[in-house]
């Protein structure tokens, strides 16, 4: 068993303003990735403001004070940079990696829209901005089959009012009431160098890195109280499970099975997440074994198991099978309810345990394996726990997941009682 | 003012390097690797010259559910066991299809690269290929497509390259078949297909740690058993362009985007105007600041993104723009990407456009090729188009000295605006007299 899933160098710097900069050096390629966490996502939104983290992050492509609209991407892939942002429910990420001679540039930029963003924000780009987050809701979750189960899942697993309810691409109409106002307000509040964490990794040292951040970003003031996002820690269960039907323009039957785990970063959700491997990674997993090659009730392309890494309420692990031609989809639900529930009745074998965790050590090499992946990784850890190293501890901890952990976890968050299940039917044909 | 006003320049560049490649011939087959010292993960990719463009017309899929029948279980083992041996590895069966190559690949911690290549070649030159496993196969996969074939974008492709290669061209059909060719395939084409392609020795590509890995033993592995040599792959394909412009409509009662194909024929890879004429595809569509995506979603907001490119394969290539756009703007969307395709052959590239591009392109082989299955990838574009080891230190000094004289004639000579097929698949009812009152072309109905 490896006893570092980090073995490079890692430290932390605290500047006065309370941003925390992390640095880890490789000198293997002469490229760096800067990466950005913003400790704030669409679990800080009040109600009739959801979508509103996501189409931010876009407006922070759209210019800064020294930075004009369209020169941010023009800049760094003028600098042979690839370049990008995602937003989820618990945080806002925004990265580049670039070649090596080109990390001043990165940050230069990257502190302009922390410190001078609200200035540069107009109407006619949140005007333009709006749309293109209104396409990209249609494009992802409107116009394909199956596009809105997520959509449809978050709010049967989380009661209203809880952080993780809505969905992150937020609502057509919220989207349609943003106005200016509230969005120069969310820079201010959560936009502070003391609510993020920048990570820097590869063709550097900590020294430089440090250097550089002191000078672009020292002088942005840190904000004193910055709201926290509502408690979602505990969820009570209801008892009753929550089953969802829907009819739609879709070419197969498809069940969803979702449940209320742990927080990632739990010991628990160490557990679950060699659990879902068991379940359903690869064609050695019991759903595939069992549904799609056993009683060929499943298409096997699109069978699978995963838990959805988020850190502040109970993660959802979620399980899905779509119907072979002339299956029900009552009849698939059948069969991956039972599955699910054998993983309580019937014990995990040692080789499951050993495929599983195999999977599992493939899958975190290949984050390792660029400086992208890794500036991520740290800057999770550093957001989330506090303190980056504690990224090294992971792949021990689902390396050391025993048989009976998985069967008291399955016993404990996998409860038939308190399941939420979505099934999509194909409409009728005329 | 808490913020540096001035924007810094670059430091002194770090010298580009390639991985190390070592090449050896063992047992008729060619090993090509790279050597990444440190590096815990390794990739190893057998190459096989069984690309969707050695499919027989009328057979299109072949490879594709071939590929699936590989793990159907082996002459040593069944289809359980085979999954058990190979994920306890770490690593699952990924196989790879494309117009030149057929690839099947395993990545692993490096220590357990020889144990994955032994089944890795199991699979690909012994699968036991029982004609009703075949048989199960083919059907999931024809029920596969028939599910890819619900979301917006597979039919359109398919209408678009009929439309340019012609139909009854292999190259003018689908590269993965369409549900209804799969569904028609019969096991015995697909032994047949095993028996005619896949026992020959091919290349093995390998990214890691050598100084970790014994690559003659994984030669042995790969290699063993193999019969028969290289055969001829065929020259490239001329292809005519249209007479004229025009637009084709693919239905989808409902759609609340339309999906947008245009394109035309270009040429193939080992074209000499290869350079300039990527670096004109991405001035126009490539990058995110390329001057479609600036016009279509920054300045109009019609869509969540739109690119164009130019892609070829060893016999053939294509110039194609893509995107989803709102429905009601449809029309003006199209006139407008037409607009910039027409305004970049006729007028060329600037400066300040062309420096972003090269130096885009340029840098995206350092940023991009970090991984061993990135460094695998460019692995297999050696082989596939017999480059030299230093290919990608070249290609990297040609893309700087790319001139905007060089790039601009690219784009005279290689964009058609008035050839272009322009296939919109979206809801007739509501675009068809729009996209008919536009003065783009003739307005043709796909009937399926």
């Amino acid at each position: 068993m490896p006893d570092s899933g980090y073995p490079w160098p890692i430290s932390m710097t605290r500047l006065d303003n309370g941003l925390r900069v992390v640095v880890s050096e490789d000198r293997t390629a002469p490229a760096v990735a800067v990466n950005l966490w913003y400790d704030v996502g669409s679990r800080h939104e009040p109600a009739g403001q959801t979508g509103f983290a996501h189409l931010f992050e876009h407006l922070m492509f759209e210019g800064s004070m020294n930075v004009a609209k369209t020169e941010h991407m023009k800049l760094v892939q003028g600098a042979g940079g690839s370049l990008n942002a995602t937003t989820n429910p618990d945080r806002t990420n925004y990265f580049e990696t670039v070649p090596a001679e080109h990390l001043e540039l990165a940050l230069w930029l990257e502190a302009d829209r922390m410190g001078g963003l609200v200035p540069a924000l107009t109407q006619e780009t949140l005007d333009n901005q709006r749309d293109v987050v209104k396409n990209e809701r249609r494009q992802r979750y409107e116009n394909v089959p199956y596009g809105d189960a997520w959509l449809r899942l978050l709010p049967l697993l989380y009661p209203p009012g809880h952080p993780y309810h809505h969905a992150t691409i937020g609502s057509m109409a919220d989207l349609n009431a943003a106005d200016l106002a509230t969005f120069q307000a969310f820079h201010q509040t959560y936009y502070a160098p003391n609510n993020a964490v920048l990570t820097v990794v590869g063709d550097t040292s900590v020294d430089e890195v440090v250097a550089l951040a002191e000078k672009y970003f020292g002088a942005i003031p840190a904000r004193a109280e910055i709201p926290p996002a509502p408690d979602g820690r505990v969820v009570p269960s209801t008892g009753v499970p929550a089953t969802e039907t829907v009819v739609a323009d879709v070419p197969a039957p498809r069940v969803y099975v979702a449940h209320r785990t742990h927080p990632f970063g739990s010991p628990g959700y160490d557990v679950v997440t060699v659990l879902a491997a068991v379940l359903g990674s690869g064609r050695g997993s019991r759903l595939y074994q069992r549904l799609a090659d056993g009683e060929r009730i499943a298409q096997p392309d699109l069978v699978g198991a995963y838990g959805v890494d988020l850190a502040h309420a109970p993660a959802p692990l979620i399980a899905t099978v779509t119907a072979r031609p002339g299956v029900s989809g009552q009849r698939l639900a059948a069969g991956l309810a039972e599955v699910v529930d054998e993983l309580v009745t019937v014990p995990v074998t040692a080789a499951e345990l050993d495929r599983a965790k195999a999977l599992l050590t493939t899958a975190w090499w290949r984050q390792m394996s660029t400086v992208d992946g890794r500036a991520d990784a740290l800057g999770r850890y550093a957001t989330q726990f506090g303190d980056p190293a504690t990224v090294a501890d992971r792949l021990p901890a689902w390396l050391a997941v025993t048989a009976d952990q998985i069967a008291e976890a399955a016993a404990e968050v996998l409860a038939a009682d308190d399941r939420v299940t979505l099934i999509y039917h194909p409409e009728e044909k005329p | 003012m808490t913020l540096i006003a001035d924007r810094p320049g670059p430091g002194a560049a770090r010298p580009y390097r390639f991985p190390q490649v070592v090449r050896r011939t063992v047992a008729g087959g060619q090993v090509v690797a790279a050597h990444l010292p440190g590096q815990n993960l390794a990739v190893a990719l057998l190459l096989l010259d069984a690309g969707a463009g050695r499919e027989p017309v009328g057979s299109e899929g072949l490879g594709g559910v071939l590929a699936k029948a590989l793990e159907e279980g082996t002459v040593e083992r069944d289809a359980t066991a085979y999954a058990l041996a190979i994920e306890a590895l770490g690593t699952e069966l990924v196989t790879g299809l494309d117009w030149d190559t057929f690839q099947a690949s395993v990545q692993v911690p490096v220590d357990r690269l020889g144990a994955a290549v032994e089944l890795l070649a199991e699979a690909v030159r012994t699968p036991k290929l029982d004609p009703e496993d075949v048989r199960r196969v083919r059907d999931d996969e024809a029920t596969a497509l028939r599910m890819d074939w619900a979301n917006p974008g597979p039919r359109a492709d398919a209408v678009l390259r009929a439309d340019l290669f012609g139909v009854d061209n292999r190259w003018g059909r689908p590269m993965y078949g369409t549900p209804d060719s799969v569904a028609a395939l019969d096991a015995e084409d697909v032994t047949v297909f095993h028996s005619e392609w896949f026992i020959r020795p091919g290349a093995l590509v390998v990214a890691g740690d050598l100084d970790r890995i014994d690559l003659d033993a994984l030669a042995a592995a790969a290699f063993a058993g193999t019969v028969g040599g290289p055969v001829d792959r065929g020259a490239p394909i001329e292809v005519p362009l249209h007479a004229n412009r025009r637009i084709i409509l693919v239905d989808r009662p409902g759609s609340v985007q339309s999906t947008l194909r245009l394109g035309h024929p270009a040429p193939h890879r080992a074209h000499p105007d290869y350079v300039p004429i990527a670096l004109a595809g991405t001035v126009l569509g490539g990058a995110f600041t390329s001057r479609l995506n600036h016009l279509i979603r920054e300045v109009r907001g019609y869509t969540y993104g739109i690119r164009g490119d130019f892609a070829s394969s060893r016999r053939f290539g294509r110039f194609a723009v893509s995107s989803g756009v709102q429905t009601a703007v449809t029309a003006p969307a199209l006139v407008e990407a037409v607009g910039e395709i027409a305004r970049t052959q006729a007028g060329g590239v600037t400066e300040d456009e062309l420096a972003v591009a090269r130096s885009w392109r340029a840098g995206q082989l350092s940023v991009e090729l970090q991984s061993p299955r990135a460094i695998a990838g460019a692995l297999t574009t050696l082989v596939v188009h017999d480059l030299p080891d230093d290919y990608h230190a070249r290609l990297r000094e040609s893309l700087l000295a790319a001139d905007v004289a060089q790039v601009s004639a690219a784009a005279a000579a290689h964009l058609h605006p008035e050839s272009l097929t322009l296939v919109v698949e979206g809801d007739a009812a509501l675009i068809r007299d729009d996209l008919a009152a536009t003065d783009l072309g003739e307005l043709v109905d796909h009937t399926p």
